[in-house]
C-alpha cells in the first residue's frame, strides 16, 4: 500500500461513517421528537380537563361541562367487542393458513386477500358496516354493529399477527407432538398455540389499541354524540372517545368553550391506547419467560 | 455358541417417493431385536427417509409414495389395519436437534403418557421417575423438575427427547443424528446412553466412528440403495462391497 494512502482511505471512512451515524441518529431524533411534541402537546392541553368528575360525570350544557364517562365505557365495550369478534375468526384463519393449508393458489388469494384487506381505508370499513350490519342486517346503530365493524377493520392485523407467531414456533415441535402419538389438532392445540400464544397476543393487542382510536368506522355504525344511560344491551348506540373528540371539535354548540372537554377526551384515549400497549408488551414478556427457543 | 437374534422389523421390497424422486430402491433388511442397528452413507442416501418410514413420519410429507411391505413385529404397518398414532406409540423417535417442547420437564416426559389418558399425579410421578432414569437424567434434574427443558443444556435437552420417548415404554427406539447438534462431552453421555439402553435401538448417523463405538450391526445406503448389512465389526473391517470400503476409509462422503 502506498504510505500516503494510508491516512487518507483511514479519513476518509471516518468521515463517511460519521456522516452516516450523523443522518441516522438524525432520522431516530425526529420521528422520536415529533411523537415526543404530540404527546407533550396532548398532556399540557387535556391535563387542566382532567378531574375525578371529568372521569366519573356524564356531559352536561352541550357537553360545555361534566364529563366524559359514557363515551370511556362505551369505547371499552367497542374495543372488547371488536377483539371477541376478531380473536376466533383472526386466530382460525391464522390456524388454517399455518398448518392446515396446503400451498396452492387458493391460499394465496386469501393471504392476498389479508394483507390487501389491511390496507383498505378505515372509512370502507365503516360504510361496509353501514350497509351489511346497520340495515341489511337490522342490527341498526349499535354497540353490536360497531363492535362487528372494528372487528373485521382489525381481523387482519390480528390474522397476520397470529400466522406469523404460528409460523414461528419450530416445525420441531409438531415432529415431537406427532412422534410421540398425537393427532393432528392436538399436536396444534397442545403444543404449537401454547408456544405460539404470547406472539399471537400480543399481535391481538395492539390491534385493540388501533380498534380503540379509530373514529370513521363507528361514527356510521354505532356511536351517538350524546346517550342519558349507559348501554343496557348490545342494540344500544354508544358514546365513543374519538367520535366525542370529533363532535366536539367540529358539530358542538361551542366549539371554543369545549376546547378542555376535547383535550382533555384525547388525553384519556392516548393514556387507554398507550396502556393497551403496554399491557401488550407486559403479558408477551410473561407469557415468553422460560419458553424461549 | 450365539442364538441367532430374533428379527422385530422387516422390510420387504420398499421403495420410495418424493415426488418423481426415487429416494429408496428395493430395500429389504431385517433388524434385530434388542440391538443397536446403526445406518450410515452419505447425505441424501436415504438413510434417514427409510428411519421415518418405521414410524411413519412420512406421512405428512407432501407427495410421498411408498411401495413394497414393513412389519413390526410381524405386523405390517402399511396395511389397511395399521393405526399411524398407534404405531407411533410403540415406537419412538428422538430427532436430529433437541425438541423439548417449551413446557417444565415434568410436562414434557407426561406428554406421551397423558395422550394416552393417563391422568392420575402418582401414576405420572413415577412414569417421569423411571422415564428420566433410564434416559440418565434423573440425577440432574430431579429438584428441577418444574423448570421449562428450554433452559436445560443441548445435552440435557436432547436426553429429556430421550426420556419423554421412553416414557410411552416403546419397543423400538428411532435416532435421527441424535447427537450431531451436540457437544462431544454431551454426545458422549448419550452414546453411553444408547449402549446401556435395553432396547431396539435404530440410529442414523452421519458419524462413522460413532456407528462403529456403539451399534451392533450397521447397515450402509448409497443413493437409495442398501448396499450393505452386517455386523459392524464385520462391516468396517472386511467390508464386502467396494462402495462400502471407499465410503468408510473416506474415499468419498
Amino acid at each position: 500500500m502506498l504510505e500516503a494512502q494510508k491516512g487518507f482511505g483511514r479519513q476518509r471512512r471516518y468521515r463517511e461513517q460519521k456522516l452516516a451515524f450523523l443522518a441516522i441518529r438524525l432520522a431516530a431524533g425526529l420521528s422520536l421528537g415529533v411523537m415526543a411534541a404530540i404527546i407533550i402537546y396532548i398532556v399540557v392541553n387535556g391535563v387542566p380537563a382532567l378531574s375525578w368528575a371529568f372521569l366519573t360525570e356524564f356531559p352536561r350544557d352541550n357537553m360545555s361541562a361534566g364529563g366524559i364517562f359514557p363515551a370511556i365505557v362505551g369505547t371499552v365495550l367497542l374495543a372488547v367487542g371488536a377483539l371477541l369478534t376478531a380473536l376466533p375468526l383472526g386466530f382460525g384463519a391464522a390456524i388454517y393458513l399455518a398448518e392446515y393449508a396446503r400451498p396452492g393458489p387458493l391460499v394465496t388469494a386469501i393471504r392476498l386477500g389479508v394483507a390487501n384487506l389491511a390496507g383498505v381505508p378505515s372509512v370502507v370499513f365503516g360504510l361496509f358496516g353501514l350497509s351489511l350490519f346497520v340495515t341489511t342486517l337490522g342490527f341498526g346503530r349499535s354497540l353490536l354493529s360497531g363492535s362487528l365493524t372494528l372487528g373485521l377493520l382489525i381481523l387482519p392485523t390480528v390474522t397476520a399477527a397470529a400466522e406469523e407467531a404460528l409460523r414461528q414456533t419450530p416445525a420441531s415441535f409438531r415432529e415431537a407432538a406427532l412422534a410421540l402419538g398425537a393427532n393432528r389438532w392436538q399436536a396444534i392445540r397442545q403444543v404449537v398455540l401454547p408456544a405460539a400464544l404470547p406472539g399471537m397476543l400480543t399481535g391481538a393487542i395492539l390491534a385493540l389499541g388501533r380498534a380503540a382510536g379509530e373514529t370513521a368506522p363507528i361514527v356510521f355504525t354505532a356511536s351517538a354524540a350524546y346517550t342519558l344511560l349507559l348501554p343496557d344491551s348490545i342494540y344500544r348506540e354508544v358514546m365513543a372517545l374519538p367520535t366525542h373528540i370529533l363532535n366536539l371539535a367540529t358539530n358542538s354548540v361551542h366549539i371554543e368553550a369545549t376546547r378542555p372537554q376535547q383535550f382533555g377526551s384525547a388525553l384519556v384515549l392516548l393514556v387507554l391506547v398507550l396502556g393497551l400497549s403496554t399491557f401488550a408488551i407486559v403479558v408477551r414478556a410473561k407469557l415468553r419467560r422460560g419458553r424461549q427457543w | 455358541m450365539v442364538a441367532e437374534p430374533q428379527t422385530i422389523i422387516e422390510a420387504r421390497n420398499v421403495d420410495f417417493y418424493y415426488g418423481d424422486f426415487h429416494a429408496l430402491k428395493n430395500v429389504s433388511i431385517n433388524i434385530a431385536a434388542q440391538e443397536v442397528t446403526a445406518m450410515i452413507g452419505p447425505s441424501g442416501c436415504g438413510k434417514s427417509t427409510f428411519l421415518k418410514l418405521l414410524n411413519r413420519m412420512n406421512d405428512f410429507t407432501p407427495g410421498a409414495r411408498l411401495a413394497g411391505e414393513i412389519f413390526i413385529s410381524g405386523a405390517s404397518i402399511y396395511g389397511p389395519d395399521a393405526d399411524p398414532v398407534d404405531i407411533r406409540r410403540r415406537v419412538g423417535m428422538v430427532f436430529q436437534r433437541p425438541n423439548p417442547f417449551a413446557k417444565s420437564i415434568y410436562d414434557n416426559i407426561c406428554y406421551g403418557p397423558r395422550l394416552v389418558g393417563i391422568r392420575k399425579p402418582q401414576d405420572l410421578d413415577v412414569l417421569v421417575e423411571k422415564a428420566l432414569r433410564a434416559a440418565a437424567l434423573w440425577d440432574e434434574v430431579k429438584d428441577i423438575l418444574s423448570k421449562s427443558a428450554m433452559e436445560l443444556s443441548g445435552g440435557q435437552q436432547q436426553r429429556v427427547c430421550v426420556a419423554r420417548a421412553l416414557a410411552l415404554e416403546p419397543e423400538i427406539l428411532l435416532m435421527d443424528e441424535p447427537t450431531s447438534a451436540l457437544d462431544p462431552i454431551a454426545t458422549a453421555k448419550v452414546e453411553e446412553w444408547i449402549k446401556n439402553a435395553n432396547l431396539t435401538i435404530v440410529i442414523v448417523t452421519h458419524n462413522m466412528q460413532q456407528a462403529a463405538r456403539i451399534s451392533d450391526r450397521t447397515a450402509f445406503f448409497f443413493m437409495g440403495e442398501l448396499v450393505e448389512f452386517g455386523p459392524t465389526m464385520e462391516l468396517f473391517t472386511r467390508p464386502q462391497e467396494t462402495q462400502t470400503e471407499n465410503y468408510i476409509t473416506g474415499r468419498f462422503g
